[in-house]
């Protein structure tokens, strides 16, 4: 398994990570009652998102052995194609989530400010989470290219 | 119909070459060794400055290690009905 793949996989755990507890903390602001621990809860899903995208810089810059090649033609090549589907399935999700919430809450309807953060952000994590799992599908999700 | 395929002789070539590894040639050639690998089972093409590198590798030539070949197929019979 090379460095993209890593990256790859490791984009992907914690985008479903994020996007599950983001999910949770989702309903929950839907849930009647006391809507405080639910804010406390974005705060702490925004830090997160934070702390994994600097963990995420981190390890993309590390270098994986002195000797070996880190990233070669084929690696740039599968990556441009990942960041072109990610780009289209984010085109798709930006349209979605604009049009969602006027289906769901009507013409005259309010969606709680604190979901605002995870909305946004949620659709640039299944964004990422696209552009993982594009990346692991031209490779043959790991095992087939580097085990011959 | 045109249909194009990329033949290689990488495989051969490393084993005349006294059994190079393919991790070998990928150091030699500057990719990893999922690229030759990708390359030799005719999934990858390479890029002009790979295929050199990869030649001059073995010290022969481009077309010694890579061919490309044009196959015409004909159309099927329900194809230009209206």
């Amino acid at each position: 398994m090379n460095k993209t793949q890593k990256r790859a996989l490791f984009t992907l755990s914690i985008s479903i990570m994020l996007i599950a507890f983001g999910v949770i903390i989702f309903n929950s602001m839907f849930t009647p009652g006391d809507r405080t621990a639910g804010v406390k809860l974005v705060k702490v899903w925004i830090w997160l998102v934070l702390a994994a995208s600097v963990g995420g810089a981190v390890f993309a810059h590390r270098k994986q052995r002195a000797s070996e090649v880190n990233n070669d033609e084929r690696d740039n090549y599968i990556k441009k194609n990942a960041v072109l589907v990610s780009f289209v399935s984010l085109w798709f999700l930006m349209f979605t989530v604009s049009i969602i919430p006027g289906f769901v809450a009507g013409d005259t309807g309010s969606i709680p400010v604190p979901l605002l953060p995870i909305i946004n952000m949620g659709v640039f994590l299944i964004a990422m989470l696209v552009y993982s799992v594009a990346i692991l599908a031209q490779y043959g999700w790991g095992g087939k290219d580097g085990e011959k | 119909m045109v249909k194009s395929e990329l033949k290689n002789q990488v495989r051969r070539l490393r084993f005349e070459n006294g059994e190079l590894t393919q991790q070998k040639l990928a150091d030699r050639v500057g990719v990893t060794r999922q690229t030759i690998i990708a390359i030799e089972a005719g999934k990858y093409a390479p890029s002009l400055p790979l295929a050199f590198r990869i030649a001059r590798t073995f010290a022969v030539s481009i077309e010694s290690v890579f061919q490309y070949q044009e196959t015409k197929t004909s159309p099927s019979p329900t194809n230009g009905k209206s």
